[in-house]
C-alpha cells in the first residue's frame, strides 16, 4: 500500500499543479450584469481616461456657482442676456461639446432664479421664419411683428477644454483643463474665468500594451 | 487502483483541453470590435457615412476605456488559453485606423475640433513606451492636427514641424487656411499578421501592397488641381511598432511548453526504463515517472502560445490628403489614382457642394 501511495502522490501532484493552472468557464459574466442606476457625479465599473459624467457635473456645477458671483451678473441693471458660444475641444477625447454648456445653462436658469437669461441663438432659423410668417399676416401676433424683438447679448458665455496625455510603461495619464470666460459683447472684456482641472490615469491590461 | 489511476488522468486532460474552446457566439462577442472596423472602412468606401460613425463610435468605446481588469485579457495571459480569446481590440496601426476614420467623420460634419481630438488619440495608440524609436510617426496626423487647429485660429506649426521631421514618402506642404475642400485617399491593401516560431509564438507581419502610389484630383473639369500623395504606410508602421508585452508573456509560453514537452519525454523514458529494470520498488517508482511524464506532455500539449493574428482585413495601405479651394456652390470632382509611373489606375467620378463657412470632407478609395 506504501508503494502505491508512493505512485499516487508522485501522480497527484502534477495533476493537482494542472487542475489549479488550467480553465474555468471562459465566460465572463455569464448571467450578465443587471442594470445600475448611478448618480451623474459618480465614477461607475466602466471607467477610462477620459471626460465622463462625473467630470462634466463636478465642472459646470462650479462653473454655475462662480459666474453668478461675477459683480457684472450680481449688479447688472435689468437681467442680463447671454448667449452660448461653442467650446473648443482642444483634448484628445472626442466629445460632444454643447453637453457643457446645456448644463451650466441649466443650472444657471434653475438655480439662478433669473439673473441671468440665455437667448436661443441656436433656433434663429426658426424664429426668424416664425416672425415672417407674423408679418406676412399668415400668423397672428401678441405684438407689432415689425417692430424688432429678437433681443442682443450683453455676454457671451464660452469655453475651452484643454489636454495633456503622458503615456509611459507605468501607464496613460490625461490632464485635462476646463476653462470658460464669460466675454462683454460691446467691449469684448472678459468679465468672468474660472477654470477646473481633472487628471485620470490607468494602466492598460499586458495583453494590449 | 488502476481504476484510480486512469481517472486521475482523464481528470486532468478534460480539465487542460476539456474546456479550451469557446462556442461561436463567446467568440463572436470578443472580436465584436474587430467586425466593427471591417464594416465601418466598408461603410466608408460606400459612403455610408452615418453607419460607419455609428460603427466606429461603438467600437472607440471599448478602444477608449482601459483596459485593467477585463477578463478575457487576463485569460490571453494565462497557459492554457490563446492570445486570441481576449477582445479584440488590434495592434496599434489598427487602433489608429479606427481614430483617423472617425476623426475624418468628425471634419465632414463640421466638427473640426473633435477631428482633432481623433487624430490625437490616433496618435497615442502609436506612441511606443518601450522603444520611442518609431513612437507616433504618422505625418498626417500630426499634419492634421496642426491643420485643423490653424484653421481653428490656433497654433499648428508645432504638429506641422512634426510632420515635416517623420516624412518619408512625401513632404507635406504648407497649410491653405483658405483650402475647404479636404480630400482624403487611400489606397491598396494593409498589412496581414501572421504567426511564426516553433509554436507559432511569435506575432509577424507581411507588407501589403498597393499599385497606385498617388492621387490626382481635378475639379470642375480642370479648373483646379490637386495631388494627394501618400504620406502614410501602414505596412512600415505595423512592422515599425516595436514589442507588445504580449510578446514577452508569448515566449513564456512558449519557453513553458518546450520544457514541459521535454521534461514529459524524460520522464516517459526514464520511467519506462526503470520499471522495466525489474524490482518491485522501481517498477512503481517507474511506472509514477511514466504517468507523470504523461501529464507534463499534457501540460504541454494543452500550453497555447500561438500568437493573436486575428486582423483588420480590409484596411488600405497608403494614406493620402490633398486640400484645395472651392467657391460655394456645386462642383465635380475626379480623382485619379495613378501608379509611380504616373499613370492612372483607377478613375473615381464624383459631385459635392461646397458650403460657406465650413469644410468639405471627400473621401475616396480604390477599394470598393
Amino acid at each position: 500500500m506504501k508503494r502505491l501511495s508512493l505512485v499516487w502522490t508522485s501522480t497527484a501532484l502534477p495533476m493537482a499543479v494542472a487542475l489549479i493552472a488550467g480553465c474555468s468557464s471562459g465566460v465572463n459574466n455569464p448571467s450578465g450584469v443587471p442594470v445600475t442606476v448611478m448618480k451623474a457625479d459618480e465614477q461607475g465599473f466602466v471607467a477610462g481616461t477620459g471626460v465622463e459624467s462625473q467630470d462634466l457635473v463636478a465642472v459646470t456645477d462650479k462653473m454655475a456657482r462662480s459666474v453668478l458671483k461675477t459683480p457684472e451678473i450680481q449688479n447688472a441693471q435689468g437681467v442680463p442676456r447671454v448667449v452660448l458660444l461653442p467650446v473648443e475641444n482642444q483634448t484628445r477625447f472626442a466629445i460632444n461639446k454643447d453637453i457643457f454648456l446645456d448644463r451650466i445653462r441649466s443650472q444657471l436658469n434653475s438655480k439662478g432664479q433669473g439673473k441671468v437669461r440665455f437667448l436661443a441663438r441656436d433656433r434663429m432659423p426658426a424664429l426668424e421664419q416664425e416672425r415672417e410668417l407674423k408679418r406676412s399676416g399668415q400668423l397672428t401676433s401678441s405684438s407689432d411683428p415689425n417692430v424688432q424683438e429678437l433681443k442682443g447679448a450683453d455676454f457671451f458665455l464660452t469655453g475651452k477644454l484643454s489636454g495633456l496625455t503622458t503615456k509611459t510603461k507605468a501607464g496613460v495619464s490625461d490632464y485635462i483643463l476646463y476653462t470658460f470666460q464669460l466675454v462683454d459683447a460691446r467691449t469684448s472684456d472678459i468679465l468672468w474665468e474660472d477654470s477646473a482641472e481633472i487628471k485620470k490615469q490607468g494602466v492598460e491590461d499586458a495583453a494590449y500594451r | 487502483m488502476k481504476f484510480r489511476w486512469i481517472f486521475a488522468c482523464a481528470v486532468a486532460v478534460l480539465s487542460l483541453v476539456g474546456c479550451a474552446s469557446l462556442s461561436p457566439e463567446e467568440q463572436a462577442a470578443r472580436d465584436r470590435v474587430l467586425n466593427q472596423y471591417r464594416q465601418a472602412a466598408t461603410a466608408m468606401r460606400q459612403a455610408r457615412f452615418t453607419d460607419a460613425k455609428a460603427v466606429l463610435d461603438d467600437a472607440l468605446l471599448s478602444l477608449g476605456g482601459i483596459s485593467a481588469g477585463d477578463k478575457t485579457a487576463k485569460e490571453a495571459r494565462s497557459y492554457f488559453r490563446e492570445e486570441s480569446r481576449k477582445n479584440f481590440r488590434g495592434e496599434p496601426y489598427e487602433r489608429v485606423m479606427a481614430y483617423y476614420y472617425r476623426g475624418i467623420l468628425y471634419w465632414m460634419d463640421g466638427e473640426p475640433d473633435n477631428a482633432r481630438a481623433c487624430f490625437r488619440s490616433a496618435a497615442i495608440q502609436d506612441a511606443d513606451p518601450e522603444q520611442h524609436t518609431y513612437e507616433s510617426d504618422y505625418v498626417l496626423l500630426d499634419y492634421l492636427d496642426g491643420f485643423a487647429s490653424t484653421k481653428m485660429r490656433g497654433d499648428g506649426t508645432d504638429a506641422f514641424k512634426r510632420a515635416q521631421k517623420v516624412a518619408r514618402l512625401a513632404q507635406p506642404p504648407p497649410y491653405d487656411v483658405s483650402a475647404n475642400v479636404l480630400v482624403f485617399v487611400e489606397m491598396g491593401r494593409g498589412p496581414e499578421k501572421y504567426a511564426a516560431g516553433e509554436y507559432r509564438e511569435q506575432l509577424h507581419f507581411s507588407p501589403g501592397s498597393s499599385v497606385a502610389t498617388y492621387a490626382s484630383v481635378v475639379m470642375d473639369g480642370g479648373m483646379v488641381t490637386a495631388t494627394a500623395p501618400a504620406f502614410d504606410d501602414l505596412s512600415y508602421q505595423a512592422v515599425t511598432r516595436g514589442g507588445r508585452q504580449m510578446d514577452y508573456i508569448l515566449a513564456n509560453k512558449a519557453v513553458f511548453k518546450g520544457t514541459t514537452d521535454v521534461l514529459g519525454d524524460a520522464a516517459l523514458i526514464s520511467g519506462g526504463a526503470l520499471a522495466l529494470s525489474g524490482g518491485d520498488r522501481a517498477t512503481e517508482v517507474g511506472a509514477g515517472l511514466m504517468v507523470a511524464g504523461l501529464i507534463s506532455k499534457i501540460v504541454s500539449s494543452a500550453t497555447t502560445p500561438e500568437a493573436d493574428t486575428r486582423m483588420w482585413d480590409n484596411l488600405p495601405n497608403l494614406l493620402g490628403f490633398a486640400a484645395l479651394r472651392a467657391p460655394p456652390g456645386h462642383h465635380s470632382m475626379v480623382v485619379e489614382f495613378r501608379n509611380a509611373g504616373g499613370q492612372a489606375t483607377l478613375r473615381r467620378e464624383l459631385a459635392f457642394d461646397a458650403v460657406e463657412g465650413r469644410d468639405t470632407v471627400i473621401f475616396v478609395s480604390d477599394r470598393n
